[in-house]
């Protein structure tokens, strides 16, 4: 990363609390270089949306600096909000608008050229496989198309920042992968890109670094390969427990276990593999379980394991964030 | 932005009109329904205050209740996150209330003069009345919508600032008929003196006291200015 170079975002010892006592955030430091994409992680509450609207010049940190480049964001709202392009978890207010309208709107809005914005904006519709919308109104679309549409919004005339909370809601398969690829297109134009998400397994493809804010604490941060490199050597043996049934008493080879839902995830070194299969069979045949998975364990496991939640912990963002 | 809040209410913009030509021109002629006879003095009064009621409505009930729905929706920030000067963003909804609204004006002066068969007197001061009307209905509105941050209690403030409006300012019928305490408050609010400018614009000889009726409609634009100013750069 470059040092103080043009763009680089830095986020230093911001810390937030409220007029309540509620620490949202505390002592955040990251950096995010062009062209990168950075992803932020947390469980709901976590703060990662607190910390989104004090960069973009909604909120102001208790203490701590944020800077783009040479621009401190904290003292200027204003030139956050022109270098830094929002696309918020809520579904963007397009109901009146048809798709492609809104898309050159926005572009226009925020300061992009007539005939670069409806250029680029084709592009995008294109790209994102939405063209038979284009000239629906917002109220028609459904909520994955609405979101792509303001994904384009936001997009079109991107500023140096580009913060995208949980794009992909909403989206079908197909054309989620399209819009990984626009979020890869726009690091290589020399944007930086800041991906608030819960959706752990996607990020893991799509982050090149990324950090876990849990507590309103940066908990962990690093590439992907080394979130997981604690990990290495270990599997994933998952059990879906039958509906009625507890879960079955853990094995000594379990090395940590998540119960989420009827969904039983354990890790275990892979020397335990066969006694783990056999382990797992035996759950079955007693009806406690109804399958089993075994296999490599990811950026989920990681990220479970950073974020295991305290008892007596509570919401702090209250707003899904 | 201009742009973008014209397709933003598109939908909404001919309902908005309509609800205010219902509002000034209805009341107009409700009023006369209801009397039957109306005194020339009081159909004056009406016709004139009428139109009044469309450009403070236009300004104090939509922008809370847009606002309120877009804090609900999530998209408020959004919005507030787009590169626009705030400056800008409230000569853009001006502009809007002015379009909203000027029809309803126009619809209810006419309306109402056919039906009291009544002559206005038109003269160019009607220009800067309007727009000031219209400006300082605007700004309330704006200093509601981002001041107050409960979307409900934003929206209870602005409706029952449009009672206060109907029933007790002296908008549509002369002050004199207020209780006299009622009527010295009334000195110091905007409702009756944004109806004593635009009435001394169309009228001769009706209205008085108009200079201080636009000093304490001015010195209502500006402080509601200030507070639009306070709470969107307030950041928590």
């Amino acid at each position: 990363m470059d040092g103080d170079g043009v763009g680089l975002f830095r986020a230093d010892g911001v810390t937030k609390v409220y007029a309540n006592g509620i620490r949202a955030n505390d002592g955040i430091s990251l950096r995010v270089a062009p062209g990168e994409v950075y992803g932020l992680l947390g469980p709901n509450g976590a703060g990662k949306t607190t910390l989104v609207k004090q960069i973009i010049g909604l909120l102001k940190p208790t203490s701590g600096r944020i800077t783009l480049g040479t621009c401190d964001l904290v003292a200027d709202p204003a030139a956050a909000r022109q270098l830094c392009s929002y696309l918020p978890q809520a579904q963007v207010p397009i109901d009146s608008f048809r798709a492609r309208e809104a898309i050159v709107l926005c572009g226009r809005v925020r300061g992009g050229g007539g005939a670069a914005v409806r250029r680029r904006a084709e592009e995008l519709i294109e790209a994102l496989d939405i063209g038979e919308w284009r000239d629906k109104r917002g109220i028609a679309l459904s909520g994955g198309v609405k979101r792509l549409v303001g994904f384009a919004m936001v997009t079109v005339c991107p500023g140096r920042l580009v913060i995208l909370d949980e794009p992909t809601n909403d989206v079908d398969p197909l054309r989620r992968r399209l819009l990984w690829n626009q979020v890869r297109r726009l690091g290589d134009q020399g944007a930086a890109v800041l991906l608030v998400t819960h959706n752990v397994l996607e990020a893991e493809k799509a982050v090149d670094r990324l950090a876990v804010i849990d507590g309103g604490r940066l908990v962990a941060e690093g590439t992907p390969s080394a979130m997981k490199s604690h990990d290495r050597g270990r599997l994933r043996l998952q059990l879906m427990i039958a509906p009625g049934r507890d879960a079955p008493g853990l094995p000594p080879f379990a090395l940590r276990s998540t119960l989420v839902g009827h969904n039983l995830m354990t890790v275990i070194a892979e020397g335990d593999a066969a006694v783990g299969i056999k382990w797992a069979e035996q759950v079955i045949a007693d009806g406690a379980a109804e399958e089993y998975a075994l296999s490599a364990t990811s950026l989920e496991d990681a990220y479970i394991d950073l974020t295991r939640r305290r008892p007596g912990d509570g919401d702090l963002d209250g707003d899904g964030g | 932005m201009v742009a973008w809040d014209f397709a933003d209410l598109r939908l909404h913009l001919p309902v908005l009109s309509a609800v205010l030509v219902l509002q000034g021109a209805g009341f107009a002629l409700g009023i006369g329904l209801l009397l039957g006879t109306v005194p020339e003095t009081a159909a004056v009064f009406l016709v004139t205050g009428a139109p009044v009621m469309n450009l403070i409505t236009a300004g104090l009930i939509f922008e809370p209740q847009l606002v309120a729905q877009q804090r609900v929706r999530g998209s408020y920030e959004f919005l507030q996150a787009l590169p626009v000067p705030r400056s800008a963003a409230a000569v853009a909804w001006y502009t809007v209330a002015l379009v909203t609204a000027m029809p309803a004006v126009a619809l209810t002066l006419v309306t109402g003069a056919a039906r009291y068969h009544m002559n206005l007197t038109v003269t160019p001061l009607v220009v800067p009345a309007v727009l000031l009307t219209c400006l300082t209905g605007v700004l309330l509105g704006l200093a509601i919508a981002h001041g107050v941050t409960v979307p409900m209690v934003a929206e209870l403030l602005s409706t029952t600032l449009i009672f206060v409006m109907f029933g007790f300012s002296p908008v549509a019928f002369p002050a004199a008929q207020l209780p006299g305490w009622l009527a010295a408050v009334n000195q110091w609010l905007p409702f009756g003196s944004m109806a004593t400018i635009v009435r001394a614009a169309l009228t001769s000889g009706v209205a008085s006291g108009v200079p201080r009726a636009y000093l304490v409609v001015a010195a209502w634009a500006v402080g509601s200015a200030l507070v639009v100013a306070w709470a969107q750069g307030r950041r928590g």
